[in-house]
């Protein structure tokens, strides 16, 4: 074994120890929060009205307990032009001072310096940044030493929605958490009926959605290795995971990209909303949706295990608030997102029931604030333990989620050239 | 000293008066202009010297971006796909335009009704408009899937095929733009004096005749403007890109739906070089001054002005 091979194994394992420590803290760890030291100006951004009233609640509980005097000017910037505008407003040399961040972005603005340790405040609270678990706040660490630089809001994780009204029709038994990908390849053949237009599944589409989970259960981080130095595409797990979606796809169980109208993760679960497949891979955040408007029965399942390695896993993604490098209120800005991430802020997150809150403690009240739905929500809390973070950044995310998947999904290029082609652009944009 | 730069206007009190009210009076677009267009693009022109991620400062680089667009496959690619997208629409919007103008130039019920009809897409939003035909484009659902159904050409991915892809995008810029070529041309029609006709029918010139020795030479002027207006607006098809491949693509498939306007959002907004993004966008004003210049110089080969003022 190679050095390489050790320090990848040891870092495996150190992230499964601590996404289960990370489970097991929910009955005793919580993040307090703390009142500022001097109240100021702060603005902030974020990408989502719902998400808006969420925190604007927060926000005024804040002041109201916490930083009286304090004023925030809550901006809503929405998802389509979001990341355009702060590359623009950061061009004129001007940042909210706090803001959403992704996973895949963040490399960005911390490769420039253009955000704010929030480590040495983390330290000061008394907060152990571990209790979060590492998938969600990891590809939020920089430097020589790791500091955190977010505190994460939310979490998502993936699982396979399925129309129980078509299991019924094909009489099929509703699948359980212990399947593998040998019964849901077995499931979409039946499920498939050509007839009337309805594919037995549609789970490829886009990064956090599709087949990155698929690699992930073969042992392999998706597209790019953790330190961002190698693209994985071509490595035996990778190629195994879209063979086998592959092979789905060819034997007519799911349909193309052109048929779905598109390679986004909503294009797939849109077409299960309209009852054209029965099995669809969603994240979490799609509860709401699904609960809202589907017009049939259905149940949320485990991702399917890979029948080699006995895993299933679950891309996670965390948003996070950051604050700006540039701030003239560090310790303000710092103070808000403490109180953000606190168990008093998350209450605000976990009582909405949409996404998830970050904060362990919080996850039951989370689950709870469905009320009876008779829809297994647990198994998406339940998908954390062993779930994959995110590596990709913006730069390769046009190409691994819409060029590689409609090369095969699509066009009908084979796996191996695919991978190839986006092995060799992925390889330009490496940092070096 | 004044008077010395008012004399530049005119001669007489009342001209120069009125030089000046016209200058106070086109002021604020002049200001306008110079302040959110003219000092932009001279920034944009000094960007293109640097290197520039929009986070860390500049560099200065001189023209190596400039040299780097001369060998970048991308770059020629883009270029390519610009001019595949001039010859797909340009001719096609002339032609449609040319006999929607004469049609509705003629005393027609309803005319006013058409005439606004295809004056609509103009007005309409590109975005909204590429999300509709993104839909008319869908392979199985899609009007045209169902359309071309008989002739085995359902489930065409057509917004994700790199052979395929510019057609859809053509169509909508030609379905978009085609009202707008509409009004000129029925502008220039109606400026054609009636005489020239009836004196031609007394010469026993037939329709075809007329139109080929009346209405076209008279209508040169309004056909050029229509082909510069239309030339220039191709060099920056960009929304119908955008929007057209937003779900699937984004570009086509190994760059193959990437403009140049498009190349320059990628290099800018995705990659985060604001200098390159900078240099590709001179590129591309220099590439639309020249072919308009070299449209303007040969112009008086084919373009007739009744007055005999060229």
């Amino acid at each position: 074994m190679s050095d390489k091979r050790w320090l990848m194994l040891v870092v495996v394992l150190s992230l499964l120890v601590m996404s289960f420590a990370g489970v097991r803290a929910q009955d005793e760890a919580a993040i307090a929060a703390q009142p500022c030291d001097e109240p100021g100006a702060l603005t902030m951004w974020v990408w989502d009205e719902n998400w808006a009233l969420v925190i604007g609640s927060a926000i005024e509980a804040w002041k109201a307990d916490y930083c009286p005097g304090a004023e925030v000017e809550l901006q809503v910037q929405p998802w389509g032009q979001y990341w355009d505008l702060l590359k623009t407003n950061v061009a004129g040399g001007d940042l909210p001072d706090v803001f959403n961040m992704s996973q895949d972005r963040f490399f960005f603005y911390a490769g420039n310096d253009a955000l704010l340790d929030l480590q040495p405040y983390y330290d000061e609270a008394g907060v152990d940044t571990s209790l979060w678990g590492s998938g969600m706040i990891d590809p939020y660490r920089w430097g020589e030493d790791g500091d955190l630089y977010a505190g994460p809001v939310n979490w998502d994780t993936i699982a396979v929605f399925y129309n129980k009204d078509l299991f019924d029709a094909a009489g099929l038994e509703y699948p359980t958490a212990d399947w593998t990908w040998d019964e849901f390849a077995d499931y979409a053949a039946k499920l498939t009926d050509p007839e009337a237009d309805v594919y037995g599944a549609a789970v490829y589409s886009e990064y956090q959605t599709g087949y990155p989970n698929w690699i992930a259960a073969t042992g392999t981080t998706p597209i790019v290795d953790a330190g961002r130095t190698q693209c994985t595409l071509t490595e035996p797990g990778s190629i195994e995971a879209l063979t086998y979606l592959k092979d789905l796809y060819d034997q007519g169980y799911m349909p193309s990209i052109s048929i779905l109208g598109g390679a986004s993760a909503d294009d797939s679960f849109n077409f299960w909303l309209a009852g054209k497949v029965a099995m669809v891979a969603g994240g979490s955040w799609k509860l709401p949706a699904a609960l809202e408007q589907a017009t049939f029965n259905w149940d949320v399942v485990k991702l399917p295990m890979n029948p080699e390695t006995g895993r299933s896993r679950s891309i996670v993604h965390s948003v996070g608030y950051v604050a700006s490098a540039w701030t003239e209120a560090p310790e303000l800005a710092a103070n808000l997102i403490l109180y953000l991430v606190s168990d008093e802020g998350q209450k605000f997150f976990a009582d909405a029931g949409g996404v998830a809150p970050a904060n362990p403690a919080m996850q039951e009240r989370w689950v709870e604030s469905f009320g009876e739905t008779g829809v297994n929500i647990q198994t998406f809390v339940d998908a954390l333990q062993d779930s994959q973070g995110v590596t990709v950044f913006d730069e390769i995310w046009d190409k691994i989620n819409t060029e590689l998947v409609v090369n095969i999904f699509d066009l009908g290029m084979s796996v191996e050239e695919a991978t190839q082609q986006a092995c060799e652009f992925i390889d330009t944009q490496l940092p070096q | 000293m004044w008077n010395v730069f008012l004399n530049q206007f005119g001669r007489t009190p009342l001209t120069r008066r009125k030089a000046l009210w016209g200058m106070a009076l086109v002021a604020p677009n002049v200001l306008g202009l110079m302040f959110f267009f003219g000092i932009p693009v001279l920034m944009a022109f000094a960007t293109s010297l640097q290197q520039w991620n929009a986070i860390k400062p500049p560099v200065f680089v001189g023209l190596d971006n400039f040299t780097r667009l001369a060998g970048d496959a991308a770059f020629w690619q883009a270029l390519g796909n610009t001019a595949k997208l001039l010859l797909l629409t340009v001719p096609v919007e002339i032609f449609l335009a040319l006999n929607v103008a004469i049609m509705l130039n003629q005393r027609l019920r309803g005319r006013g009704f058409f005439r606004t009809l295809y004056f609509l897409p103009v007005v309409t939003s590109t975005v909204a408009a590429a999300i509709v035909w993104t839909w008319i484009f869908q392979p199985r659902y899609g009007l045209v899937g169902n359309l071309l159904a008989p002739l085995g050409l359902r489930d065409q991915p057509w917004l994700t095929r790199p052979d395929l892809v510019l057609f859809p995008i053509a169509a909508v810029t030609v379905w978009q733009r085609l009202g707008f070529d509409m009004v000129l041309f029925l502008a220039g029609l109606q400026a054609i004096p009636r005489v020239l006709y009836e004196a031609a029918i007394i010469d026993g010139a037939r329709g075809w005749q007329r139109f080929r020795f009346i209405t076209l030479p008279l209508l040169s002027p309004t056909t050029f403007l229509v082909i510069v207006l239309s030339v220039i607006s191709g060099f920056q098809i960009f929304d119908q890109v955008y929007i057209m491949t937003a779900r699937t693509t984004r570009g086509g498939v190994g760059g193959s739906a990437t403009t140049l306007s498009y190349f320059l959002y990628q290099s800018a907004f995705v990659q985060s070089e604001f200098g390159y993004a900078s240099a590709i966008a001179l590129v591309l004003f220099l590439i639309t001054l020249g072919v308009t210049a070299f449209q303007l110089s040969i112009q008086r080969r084919w373009v007739y002005y009744e007055a005999g003022e060229r």
